[in-house]
């Protein structure tokens, strides 16, 4: 057993160490600026204690409303959810028997890496050029086959502007989502179609009751890890639309931006963090229950 | 097969990762020198670097003793970084910054004070011929950066659009400016003034809607007796929502300018240079690049801009006086070394080489530039530019008011809210900074 | 064992599926051509951007202006004239060393999940996990201070630090998930031969957890390739300064290169895209595999 406990601690000391240097000790140092209206400036004299003064402004600030919804249903929830049906589609169409066939697969396999080899940044101004008003790809497409009559703004329109962020987001983040869902699709045992097939299953009932039910714990984990990387994401967001127009699109992590490197208020700008922070906790918790338990369990 | 490659990999990552690790300790900066020859930071923010490489090599052969280090940061972080490293001590020795920052970097620590420096040795023709001095003077009196160059905005101009517009003459007043960019819009279905309108932090919106007022006998912050206030009123602010409102209503200035932030966008260089655009408000380095990719596009012919003042309002057009200092961190180990940098870089000759796209903050300097004929509007602008005086002297912080007008005029033009709501929520936030600082 | 699922296994079988399809229904050349269709239609917006900034790449002003379509190498000779060359090196550097120091630490801490029962064990193991679900963004100003008391601005060695730490979370996840699927008996009767426990884990957990080790090493990777907040906060120096740094330089305040742009995006672009393929079988064969049981 002495020999048990020697081995943890050398094989799991460095990722520990590593890890509380990184994150433990600015988490900290962050939650004791909360507290405080330390700003920019004035950071090489330190801030003054103000209490819970940071986190009243924040949490009775009339944005804060809008704020939490754009992060939690715009930019979270519905792209994460067009993420996983595009990713869902796009795994289905590619394992057909047709495409697999025809031989097409391992083209169909490299194109999907395409966007997920393409760093955010370059993404995004890509994207910008694509949906540019009015010469854009996207509208002289739409233009020239009748779509549409005028060209749309779409990254400063307030009706496409969210749609076209979470389009930027969905392409460089799908392939994730579709190779994994694509590898778990070849897994499901040939038997159980042909067993339902000799049963006279339909080919709606064999994806509902069969295909899908296997997929359903890749999806989970694939939606739930694809939830916190997005929540916290700021490049999307401030590259494509700075936060605009107005205040249109600004979500949590901008807003953090704005008030610590624009206001230079790294005091309220922290405490907007240690929230995001605690609302990520809670929603790790359920994670942790749902999905990272199970893999040491056995041995829990 | 795949394991071979995979295994063959995971070898050299390992390897690399030793090589990296020891490379690393051998590029820690700074510890390993010995003091001899003195070796300086420069961090230059402009575009430049090849020329101005070329420039402190020169410097380097006048003066064995020093080696320059240069590197860039890119505008947009360039403060917030170097307030970082301020706060630490980690600094370049001579940093390159914008007019407004040089009171507040002063003020906080971080910048340290040139006056014995100046005293000892004074650069150019001495501190009277350098301009926005006031700018480079803190509360305490003390100078903390030397004005290196200056630019303003102006207004430029497709002269083929205007024309085949019928119109003549540039535009004079606001009013005019209106009239013009619709005409065009009419009669040759281009974007006639295409301004950037977008919201975000860094926007341009903030130039356009101080212009106005400026020119208008108006500020959003004004002075009286070392007292700052608010200078503009609810009516004013909505007065300049809706003049550039109308532009994007009526459909002369496209709305897909609510998503561009930057003077220097590809939609506008581009508009420019290829006749989609015919106006523009921008500076000059901006304006050389649509005149560039202008001619780069049709060789051997004639670009056909023109540059013109900003429009009158009530009183003359006005425009900021924009530009860089250059500043001495206050933790530099080498002030006296690095005081010879910045002379030599106010030296005439930087602005006719290494440094071209900036005109130089030395008046004696400034009066012998050729702007040439395209630039002549910016020329004539020069003279009708101020600083922003109160705006950096009071207790509003800038980038704040900044951030703010970009948002609540971008509010007001896109839609998000009324432009009355806008107007009176830019003035309550504005308000609240004086309260906060 | 479930590991080898590569994606060849299932494929006799639906194949007989798809004769059995073709001889069932005659007049059914609607629904193969829908699939093409869709399929060619996905194709197309998943590679198409990468095209254009291609095509772009190799035309004066990155081709945005209508009339500049000549082909050109300008855009790359002024970019490497520029010493952007410089920063794919430090990128490659850093990158690889990051990755292999994530990944060998990982696969220890994973292994001693997996295996081990302790106190504690499953807070550790979550705090492991929280630390993916952290806004980065507030970290930069702490971390930048503790970076220059240590002297480690400006190094590879901060930043190779600074990347480790942001792959272990999501490593030492994926890595636990892999290692539920190796069985242990495997261990187990190594131990019972004599073998030790570290030489368990070189010997014959390593080998039998790799294709886990290189999907887990090549999502490490592209987090560190494509990282920007860090490497802008701690690398001011162009010695040590990283891909991303130097493109998003490109963008002067009164204007930008775009042909240069265009150009870096694509050298920022393709070496990813080289490592993938080799790998993307078996990359495809579990990103999320070993994950769930």
């Amino acid at each position: 057993m002495r020999g048990d406990r020697l081995f943890i601690t050398v094989m799991l000391g460095p990722a520990l160490i590593i890890l509380a240097l990184f994150y433990l000790w600015p988490m900290v140092e962050n939650l004791r600026v909360s507290f405080t209206d330390l700003t920019l400036l004035r950071l090489r004299v330190g801030g003054q204690w103000i209490g819970l003064a940071n986190y009243e402004e924040f949490l009775t600030s009339p944005e804060t409303g809008r704020l939490m919804m754009n992060t939690f249903i715009w930019l979270t929830a519905i792209s994460v959810a067009v993420r996983l049906l595009l990713g869902l589609a796009i795994a289905l169409i590619v394992n057909t028997p047709l495409v697999r066939h025809l031989k097409l697969a391992t083209i169909a396999r490299i194109a999907i890496l395409v966007p997920w080899a393409t760093p955010p940044v370059v993404a995004i101004i890509i994207w910008r050029w694509l949906l540019e008003a009015p010469d854009g790809a996207l509208n002289t497409v739409l233009v020239t086959l009748g779509i549409i009559d005028t060209p749309i703004a779409f990254l400063s329109d307030l009706r496409t502007v969210w749609p076209s962020v979470i389009a930027i987001v969905v392409w460089n983040t799908v392939p994730l989502i579709a190779l994994s869902l694509l590898a778990s699709l070849q897994a499901v045992p040939a038997d159980l179609y042909e067993a339902a097939e000799l049963d006279g299953a339909s080919r709606s009932a064999k994806f509902w009751h069969i295909t899908l039910p296997f997929l359903k714990p890749t999806m989970v984990v694939l939606g739930l890890t694809s939830v916190f990387w997005t929540f916290n994401n700021f490049v999307y967001v401030w590259l494509a639309t700075g936060a605009g127009p107005g205040t249109f699109t600004n979500v949590l992590a901008t807003e953090i931006y704005i008030r610590s490197f624009v206001d230079f208020r790294l005091g309220y700008g922290a405490a907007i963090g240690i929230v995001m922070a605690l609302i990520m906790a809670v929603f790790g918790y359920f994670y942790f229950r749902m999905i990272g338990r199970r893999q040491i369990e056995e041995v829990l | 097969m795949i394991w071979k490659h995979v295994t063959a990999c995971l070898g050299i990552s390992l390897g690399s990762a030793m090589a990296a690790l020891m490379a690393g300790a051998a590029v820690m900066p700074g510890i390993a020198q010995a003091a001899d020859p003195v070796t300086l930071t420069f961090r230059f923010n402009d575009p430049e670097q090849k020329e101005m490489r070329a420039a402190l090599d020169a410097f380097e052969k006048a003066n064995p003793g020093i080696k320059i280090n240069l590197e860039r940061m890119a505008w947009k972080d360039a403060r917030d970084q170097f307030l970082r490293e301020a706060a630490v001590g980690e600094t370049p020795d001579v940093v390159h910054i914008a007019f407004v920052w040089a009171k507040e970097m002063g003020e906080a620590g971080a910048l340290a004070p040139l006056d014995a420096l100046i005293k000892a040795s004074p650069p150019g023709k001495g501190l009277g011929d350098f301009i926005a001095m006031d700018l480079a003077t803190g509360k305490d009196g003390k100078i903390y950066a030397l004005p290196w160059t200056t630019d303003t905005w102006a207004m430029v101009y497709r002269t083929d659009l205007l024309d085949q517009a019928g119109v003549k003459g540039l535009p004079a007043t606001w009013d005019e400016l209106r009239q013009v960019s619709r005409d065009v819009h009419a009669k040759t279905g281009k974007t006639g003034f295409g301004f950037p309108a977008g919201s975000a932090s860094s926007g341009s919106l903030w130039f356009l809607a101080n212009y106005n007022w400026w020119s208008n006998g108006k500020a959003l912050v004004v002075e009286k007796d070392n007292k700052f206030s608010v200078g503009v009123d609810k009516a004013d602010v909505a007065g300049t929502m809706n003049y550039f409102k109308s532009y994007l209503d009526d459909g002369d200035t496209p709305k897909s300018m609510l998503g561009v932030s930057d003077w220097a966008d590809p939609v506008i260089i581009r508009g420019l240079a290829d006749g989609s655009i015919a106006i523009g408000i921008m500076p000059p380095a901006s304006f050389r690049e649509a005149i560039n990719a202008y001619t780069a596009a049709n060789p051997g012919k004639a670009a056909p801009f023109t540059s013109g003042p900003v429009p009158k309002g009530t009183t003359v057009g006005t425009s900021h006086l924009g530009g860089r200092m250059l500043g001495i961190s206050a933790t530099s180990k080498h002030p006296q070394e690095a005081w010879k940098l910045v002379q030599f870089l106010n030296d005439a000759s930087i602005f006719t080489g290494a440094y071209k796209s900036q005109f130089p903050a030395q008046r004696s300097l400034l009066q012998s530039v050729d702007f040439g004929p395209e630039l002549k509007g910016f020329a004539e602008q020069l003279t009708h530019a101020r600083t922003w005086g109160p705006y950096a002297d009071g207790p509003y912080a800038m980038g704040s008011m900044w951030n703010l007008t970009g948002r609540a005029f971008g509010a007001a033009l896109s839609g998000q809210t009324s432009v009355d709501a806008a107007a009176g929520d830019l003035l309550t936030q504005v308000g609240k900074l004086n309260a906060g600082r | 064992m479930t590991l080898a699922s590569s994606p060849v296994s299932g494929k006799p079988a639906a194949t007989s599926h798809w004769h059995r399809r073709m001889v069932s229904g005659p007049g059914r050349l609607f629904e193969p051509l829908l699939i093409l269709a869709g399929l060619l239609a996905i194709l197309f917006a998943l590679v198409y951007p990468m095209v254009f900034i291609l095509v772009g790449s190799f035309k004066a002003q990155g081709g945005l202006l209508a009339s500049a379509t000549a082909f050109t190498w300008a855009n790359y000779i002024t970019l490497f004239s520029g010493g952007f060359g410089r920063f794919l090196v430090n990128s490659l550097v850093i990158c690889v060393a990051a990755t292999a120091l994530s990944t060998l630490v990982s696969v220890n801490a994973a292994y001693v999940f997996s295996r081990f029962r302790f106190r504690g064990k499953g807070l550790i193991f979550g705090s492991v996990l929280f630390g993916q679900m952290f806004p980065w963004i507030v970290l930069v100003n702490p971390l930048f201070i503790l970076l220059t008391q240590a002297g480690f601005t400006n190094s590879y060695t901060g930043m190779i630090f600074c990347y480790t730490a942001i792959s272990i979370p999501f490593s030492v996840y994926m890595l636990t998930g892999y290692l539920a699927t190796v069985p242990r008996e495997l261990d187990e009767a190594a131990l019972i031969d004599g073998a030790s426990r570290y030489q368990v884990v070189w010997r014959i957990v390593f080998p039998v957890l790799m294709p886990g080790i290189v999907s887990t090493a090549t999502y490490a990777f592209m987090l560190c390739w494509t990282e920007y907040l860090f490497a802008l906060a701690f690398l001011t120096k162009p010695a040590v300064q990283t891909l991303p740094i130097g493109l998003y330089q490109l963008f002067g305040d009164d204007r930008a290169d775009w042909g240069a742009v265009m150009a870096a995006s694509v050298i920022t672009t393709i070496p990813t895209l080289l490592l993938f393929l080799p790998l993307q079988a078996r990359l495809s064969a579990g990103l999320t595999a070993g994950a769930v049981k």
